[in-house]
């Protein structure tokens, strides 16, 4: 018989060895960690920070308290702005959400020319905003416009306005061009989840008969549930958050007509130099997505059996 | 040696003297840069093909001195925010960065801007030559000076002017039609109520007949700025409400837009969009050229500047056929006739480490030489001094009606009054110059929404 203390480590060495072996998850994961602390979580401090203060023209004086946020919420053009990205949101995101849905579908079907369609799928999302706010800005700008002259002109639509120039249709034109470059995007997304998907409860559902709309209700949705409920959720983040289009084809205009919370938080700050107050509106829209998310994720959990 | 060799080698020496360009020669410049020759200055400034014509004259400085200039270029907005951002966070990347008039408030209230005071008074600096009297004084003195302080001297004088379609005017057709409808020979308009009768008289569809010739698209009797800031609310402001005596700010700096007077402008602003293309909301200070060059509007309000990439030929097929004019009064109100310009200048950046250097730079670019050398690099150009206008590229230029339009402007231009809130303000009252544009607002709502949305942002709005 051997003894312990010839062929076992001492004591020392395994808790040492041990605590190595505890710390190293959080060495691999320190680099990400230590980035995303420093690009992310201490501006968003700093930020908070400046939503106290009186900072104007880059110089932070005094603590004001709440009183960046009290001007903010008493300020019109904030709800404004809040009821433009809004409308802009729950209008484009369920639509992008249906006709993607639709064509993965569609595409699950091994239609023809599938492998030229799906690079060309790829491309709107590819394109950067502001191209594809330009290129919009050359299809619809009043008279001059490609669509513009050649179709509404001489059909005589929208005869007393145009699009972007229309309180009236500016919004409704930016969703539109939001669809336009999302919907692809979301219709591979879909796509790529269908292909992963079992096949066997599908072969099991035909044998027993089942119809086309009873796979799809019973057995499509949902096992995507948890993929669309992802996908959705980024989708809506990423469309409250629009900016760059809106600031090439309308910067806001006309009026106050297309103005969300991004595009007043960059007027505030880069025009207006008002930081106190453009950070108090970064917080607002923080918090307010911060209890959405969470709801979201706690609804998609245990109702939807996401995450 | 021969007397006649000698009268040769002095004759010779004479000539090769005589062949050195001025600025070469041994000059104010070069003693004054002594101390800093070595040094590299950095300056932000606005792109445009006038701005980008300063690359062809710096190396001239640069020999004189032995100081580097680099110039970085940058679209509008992008040279405001960034201009404005490395001054604000003291970082003095840039040493001179270019100021349009409305942003010096801000920044001076900020403190990021240097003084140019004891630059000027200092003799081993200040340029004997340089005489200031020949830059044209208003926009100068508006401008360059803030609370008794000088902070630079005028770099750019960009203006407005009336810009229309002369073909159309001298066609027998339209004459004796217009002046049969408004009792008036038809030509450049002098008043903004002839400006209106002539937006009015060439509005037209498509199929009706122009200059002889059937419309194929509709025709528009005037364009305008309209876009969500940009110089929209500038040219409401300066070309039509301080022209019907209206004003922004009364002379304590309290907000006092809603006069009669500015619901009377308003409502010329109105009847004006109406005759314009229906995506006057949407179009910039670039689209009013484009919508001109491509013969889509008879008359404007434009920046002079971009005339020059649109009437040459090429550039249009209406190149040849345009006249201008100075920004039409108010009828009655020649004598208090207001304009809109741009005016700007380069100032130091309070963070620079070589103001002196900046100084000497920014005064020679505004010196007499500098700015001679620069309307000729340009083949013309918007000039900053008087003795510019005499210069052959602009006094013998074909363009005789647009220089006379542009002198007219700057000879009553003026920076606009400094405002620590400038940027708020314009942003607030583009949209409601667009709303009131659109018919979304009625002048009268214009009026007190334009009041109510001052006095939210101040109640004494001038700097102090």
């Amino acid at each position: 018989m051997t003894s312990i203390t010839e062929t076992d480590p001492p004591l020392q060495t395994t808790r040492a060895r041990d605590k190595r072996e505890a710390l190293y998850p959080y060495l691999l994961i320190a680099p990400s960690m230590i980035t995303l602390v420093v690009v992310a979580l201490i501006p968003f401090l700093y930020a908070i920070y400046l939503s106290f203060h009186e900072a104007r023209f880059g110089r932070v004086t005094e603590f004001a308290g709440f009183a960046n946020y009290a001007s903010l919420l008493a300020d019109e053009r904030f709800w404004n702005s809040v009821s433009v990205a809004a409308t802009f949101v729950f209008i484009a995101v369920p639509i992008e959400f249906m006709l993607g849905l639709a064509g993965a579908l569609i595409l699950g079907q091994n239609v023809k020319g599938r492998s030229i369609l799906i690079p060309l799928l790829f491309m709107p999302a590819m394109m950067a905003p502001v191209v594809v706010g330009l290129l919009w800005k050359i299809m619809l700008a009043g008279s001059w416009g490609f669509i513009s002259y050649n179709v509404f002109e001489r059909f005589g639509m929208f005869p007393d306005t145009s699009i972007f120039a229309s309180p009236d249709y500016a919004l409704y034109a930016l969703i539109f061009v939001d669809i336009w470059q999302w919907t692809p995007f979301m219709m591979l997304a879909f796509f790529a989840g269908l292909q992963a998907l079992p096949v066997a409860p599908f072969r099991a559902a035909a044998i027993d008969g089942a119809g086309p709309l009873r796979i799809f209700f019973r057995l499509t949705l949902p096992m995507m549930t948890p993929l669309l409920a992802v996908i959705g959720l980024l989708r809506f983040i990423d469309a409250f958050k629009v900016f760059d289009t809106m600031y090439i084809l309308t910067n806001g205009g006309p009026g106050t007509s297309t103005e969300t919370p991004s595009i007043l938080a960059n007027k505030m700050t880069f025009e207006f130099w008002n930081i106190g107050e453009a950070s108090a509106l970064a917080v607002i829209v923080w918090i307010a997505f911060f209890i959405f998310c969470n709801i979201f994720y706690q609804v998609a959990k245990k109702r939807l059996n996401a995450f | 040696m021969k007397q006649s060799t000698k009268v040769t080698a002095a004759l010779l020496a004479g000539s090769t003297f005589l062949s050195v360009p001025a600025w070469a020669q041994e000059s104010f410049y070069t003693k004054a840069a002594e101390p800093y020759a070595g040094t590299t200055i950095r300056i932000l400034d606005e792109v445009t093909p006038l701005q980008e014509k300063v690359f062809d004259i710096i190396p001239q400085f640069e020999e004189l001195t032995g100081i580097t200039v680099e110039l970085e270029l940058l679209g509008h907005a992008e040279v405001i925010n960034r201009g404005q951002a490395d001054m604000l966070s003291g970082r003095g990347f840039y040493d001179g960065v270019m100021m349009h008039n409305y942003q010096l408030a801000p920044m001076l209230t900020a403190g990021v801007i240097r003084s140019i005071d004891d630059y000027v008074a200092d003799p081993a600096l200040s340029d004997p030559d340089f005489n200031a009297d020949d830059l044209i004084q208003r926009p100068y003195t508006t401008t360059s000076f803030t609370g008794g302080k000088q902070y630079g001297f005028n770099n750019w004088n960009y203006n407005e002017v009336y810009w229309a379609r002369a073909d159309l005017f001298a066609h027998p057709e339209e004459q004796a039609a217009f002046n049969e409808k408004y009792g008036y020979d038809l030509g450049p308009a002098e008043t903004i109520t002839q400006m209106r009768d002539i937006a009015e008289f060439f509005t037209r569809d498509a199929g009706e007949t122009l200059a002889g010739e059937t419309l194929e698209a509709d025709f528009y009797g005037i364009v305008l700025e309209g876009i969500k800031g940009g110089s929209t609310f500038p040219t409401l402001w300066s070309a039509l409400i301080k022209n019907y005596g209206g004003r922004l700010l009364d002379e304590n700096g309290a907000p006092a837009f809603d006069s009669p007077e500015t619901v009377e402008a308003l409502t010329m602003w109105a009847e004006l969009w109406s005759f314009a293309p229906p995506g006057i909301a949407e179009y910039s200070l670039v689209d009013v050229p484009t919508v001109m060059g491509n013969g889509l509007a008879a008359q404007t309000l434009a920046w002079s500047d971009f005339v020059f990439g649109v009437d040459v030929p090429g550039a249009s097929p209406y190149a040849g056929d345009f006249v201008y004019g100075p920004i039409p009064f108010k009828d009655g109100r020649e004598e208090e006739r207001s304009v809109e310009a741009d005016v700007s200048v380069v100032v130091i950046s309070e963070a620079s480490e070589n103001p002196e250097a900046t100084f000497l730079f920014l005064q020679w670019l505004a010196s007499e030489e500098a700015q001679a050398a620069l309307i000729e690099a340009g083949n013309g150009g918007v000039p900053i001094r008087q003795s510019s206008w005499e210069l052959p590229a602009i006094a013998d230029s074909e363009m005789t009606s647009l220089y006379a339009a542009m002198r007219s402007t700057l000879d009553v231009a003026e920076a606009k009054p400094k405002m620590p809130d400038s940027f708020e303000i314009m942003d607030a009252m583009s949209g409601i110059a667009q709303e009131v544009g659109l018919g979304r607002l009625t002048p009268e709502e214009g009026a007190a929404q334009g009041q109510a949305a001052m006095l939210e942002i101040c109640t004494q709005c001038l700097m102090q």
